[in-house]
């Protein structure tokens, strides 16, 4: 008997060193959800109901945001335009394999990319991929894509966190094994409990700092905050600003402060009188004290931008200020023919908690020019179909997009989504001129020029890009401090 | 006795088909439907229309409403928004849990709401009541969402004894709930506890003080005796009610306790498919939710009929 104890013991006691040896990852990184799509979630990367805190651990992109916000190379390791942008070469990384053993190669992405123009599939994504006319695999690791105008920033469109590669023909069982080449495997998929990822000692990238993520589904705000106190999860990065004192000189978390690419704002239709006039627009948009704005509605936790909708870290950014500016307001609308001032109704709902905020302090910022501002609050339900892009005037919000995306999406004359019904052919020119040149620096001036017409022209007041509060227990190390679709996995470690 | 018993059980029935209209009306009313919400800014042209297809909108209101009951009837709910999930099958795990939940709580308070409302009685304005009076009322005042934030506060992130809020998959066997359900009862008991003890308190010094025990006091009767042949029997019967009003409310009604600590009850599947905009689990719910509160009651009001002979003779004679 005491002999079969010292064999055991000794079994498990090599068993233990020998697996430790063999594994350098160690330890649980927890992480929380909020179930936001309740039974539609899933782990296809290009639905609606996409659980994108697990798709971004198990699969890779084609092309990646480095920590400054360029593109660089993940699952293709180099790619080249013709001499128009209209056709894009990509060569893909050899000896990669899926977590089921298969090996990923140039058909793998022509069926990934391909997906997500499946009218079936009905993908949110869809926007990225639209300009993608023909996936051509050259040879088992290089795929040709034709686009049906020219793109010079088509790889920026490949950085979309929802283009994830997946195993030719995996579409029917993507959404419950989320498979994919990157840093974590699905142990266990339950949406609404425990998400249990285990590391890819594989990784090409190298063997993840930590063995196993935990994912848990917490639908409740305030329950995702007790649950970071109490240290059932490691990061959140969810907490309202109002709750940040809690955590702030707290040896057990760290805070940190990131900015991001979404943004709020308040759309003039410039075809409706009287803001078919730009200078009636200008000056509603000038009448605005957007550093003011930051502070009350957001706690100091924002940047000030000066009506573009690119993101402060974006590479195309326009920096430039705008302060308040009440007489050069008022000298406009006079010009525009409204010497007494003009009034308005600012359409809001609490669809975004900010809105009714953001209007009520305007209101007050407006009245100095002259501007008598009325709030009206309308149904949350039918915000989007009943409210946006029918009133005059309606609040507006939209998450981070590369630059070229969010201008055309919200501001080309031809965009389905263009808020403001804004139309402007020298605005248009500029964007498509962007799109066609290879050259960095004169693309750059386009995309810039193009963000100067609209300070001067548009109907969409963006007073600020929001920033995020991020919160992670002390235990965690080496965390990325950027937003979440460019945090390097494969590195974070946990004490 | 009979007839009694059906017209309550018809009674009950007219209750639920009003609460399904109220709640199928309510639906109808609010502006926009579950396609616009769901696809929020894509509600529009193919899609929107493919969705109102999907989920059966097309069709007029009454239509709706009748297809909607006759599967009701049969116990079939349909299909959640996304037409991935049969709503039973969402439903069936988060039953369980509720009675998981409930259950414990019923098992842990009410024999301590029993002993505190009799000891609070027998010693009535004496030091044990004012003690024990004082307490219940203070836990009954004080907000669910209060206690059990400070709960979590002191026993989860000062005292680091339990863990802060449930992580459990909603289909958790009850071995695995078990341990991770003590703050939420803890939590839930310290009202329904502080309610029942008040209640049975005030029954209690009822029985007291009626004439019979007087006069079994008088005749030489021994005190304990009395207590527990005499009173407590009388004195109890009214309670039945209470408790069944708190198994209603345990099963359904504790979601701001559920949501505090994440518990994946029926009570946060209320929530969460109000914020998701499911509007079939919502009526769902508000229909399985009422048929609780009517049936508990009905077993309350029959039990009550049968261990009351006064009640039992007084119908008879009717």
């Amino acid at each position: 008997m005491k002999y079969m104890l010292k064999v055991f013991s000794a079994t498990l006691v090599s068993l233990i060193l020998s697996f430790s040896i063999a594994n350098a990852s160690s330890g649980v990184f927890k992480l929380s959800h909020d179930l936001g799509f309740g039974k539609d979630t899933n782990l296809d990367a290009i639905t609606k109901g996409r659980l994108f805190q697990v798709v971004i651990m198990t699969q890779n992109r084609l092309v990646r945001k480095n920590l400054d916000g360029v593109t660089s190379p993940e699952l293709a390791t180099e790619w080249s335009a013709n001499a128009d942008a209209t056709e894009w070469t990509f060569k893909l990384r050899k000896g990669i394999y899926f977590h089921d053993g298969s090996a990923f190669d140039a058909p793998d992405v022509k069926y990934s990319l391909e997906r997500v123009k499946d009218p079936d599939i009905g993908s949110p994504a869809k926007k990225s991929m639209s300009s993608v006319t023909d996936i051509e695999i050259v040879d088992a690791h290089t795929v040709k894509m034709k686009l049906n105008t020219s793109f010079a920033d088509f790889p920026l469109l490949l950085t979309d966190y929802r283009l994830r590669m997946i195993p030719e023909g995996s579409g029917d069982t993507i959404g419950q094994t989320g498979i994919g080449t990157g840093p974590f495997m699905v142990d266990k998929f339950d949406p609404e409990g425990t998400t249990v990822l285990k590391a890819n000692p594989e990784y090409w990238e190298g063997a993840p700092g930590v063995a196993e993520v935990h994912v848990i589904a917490i639908p409740d705000g305030e329950a995702r905050v007790q649950a970071l106190l109490t240290g059932q999860i490691d990061m959140n990065r969810y907490v309202p600003f109002s709750q940040k004192r809690i955590f702030d000189n707290n040896p057990k978390f760290n805070v940190s402060v990131v900015p991001t690419g979404n943004w709020r704002g308040m759309v003039m239709r410039t075809d409706t009188a009287p803001f078919d006039n730009p200078k009636v627009r200008k000056a509603v948009r000038l009448a605005v004290d957007r550093q003011e704005l930051v502070d009350l509605v957001m706690g100091g936790a924002a940047t000030v931008s000066c009506d573009t909708p690119v993101a402060p870290s974006d590479q195309y950014r326009l920096k430039m200020d705008c302060p308040q500016n009440i007489s050069k307001a008022k000298n406009l609308l006079r010009e525009a023919g409204y010497p007494n001032g003009i009034s308005m109704t600012i359409h809001v709902s609490t669809k975004e908690p900010t809105w009714p905020t953001i209007a009520e302090v305007m209101q007050q910022q407006l009245a100095k020019a002259n501007i008598k501002a009325d709030i009206k609050m309308t149904p949350s339900k039918s915000y989007w179909k009943e409210t946006w892009m029918k009133k005059a005037v309606a609040m507006t919000r939209w998450n981070e997009r590369p630059a070229d995306s969010i201008l055309h999406e919200a501001y080309h004359s031809g965009a389905k989504w263009n808020e403001s019904f804004y139309k402007s052919s020298s605005f248009d020119k500029n964007l498509a001129d962007a799109r066609g040149q290879l050259d960095f620096n004169k693309r750059k001036a386009a995309y810039q020029n193009a963000q100067k017409t609209l300070w001067e022209e548009t109907g969409t007041m963006i007073p600020y890009h929001v920033s995020k509060l991020v919160i992670t227990s002390s235990r965690v190390k080496d965390l990325d401090d950027v937003e979440v679709f460019s945090i390097q996995w494969h590195k974070l470690k946990v004490d | 006795m009979i007839f009694l018993i059906f017209k309550r059980i018809l009674l009950g029935l007219i209750t639920l088909f009003i609460v399904s209209l109220i709640t199928f009306a309510g639906v109808e009313v609010l502006p926009g439907d579950a396609c616009t919400t769901y696809l929020e800014r894509e509600a529009y042209g193919a899609a929107l229309e493919a969705c109102y297809q999907r989920l059966g909108l097309n069709v007029p209101a009454y239509e709706r409403y009748l297809s909607w009951a006759y599967g009701v009837i049969q116990g079939d709910f349909g299909y959640s928004l996304s037409g991935e999930m049969k709503i039973n099958d969402v439903l069936g795990p988060r039953v369980k849990n509720s009675m998981v939940l409930a259950s414990a709580s019923i098992l842990i308070g009410i024999p301590i709401a029993l002993l505190l409302g009799i000891i609070t009685a027998l010693w009535r304005d004496k030091f044990p009541d004012i003690v024990i009076s004082t307490i219940t009322i203070f836990s009954m005042t004080i907000p669910e969402f209060i206690s059990a934030t400070l709960l979590i506060l002191i026993v989860a992130i000062w005292l680091e004894w339990l863990p802060g809020i449930v992580i459990v998959p909603t289909g958790a066997s009850i071995s695995e709930l078990l341990p991770n359900i003590i703050l939420p009862v803890i939590a839930i008991s310290m009202i329904m506890t502080a309610h029942m003890a008040r209640m049975v308190r005030s029954s209690v010094i009822q029985v007291m003080s009626s004439d019979y025990v007087q006069m079994a006091i008088l005749k030489g009767v021994p005190y304990w005796k009395m207590v527990f042949k005499h009173v407590l029997p009388n004195a109890l019967l009214p309670a039945i009610n209470v408790v069944a009003l708190t198994i209603a409310w345990l099963l359904g009604g504790v979601v701001v306790t559920e949501v505090v600590f994440n518990y994946p009850g029926l009570g946060r599947l209320v929530i969460e498919s109000i914020s998701n905009r499911d509007l079939p689990v919502v009526q769902a719910l508000a229909i399985i939710l009422a048929s609780i509160y009517v049936g508990i009651n009905l077993l309350a009001d029959l039990m009550t009929l049968m261990l009351n002979p006064r009640l039992k003779s007084l119908q008879i004679k009717k």
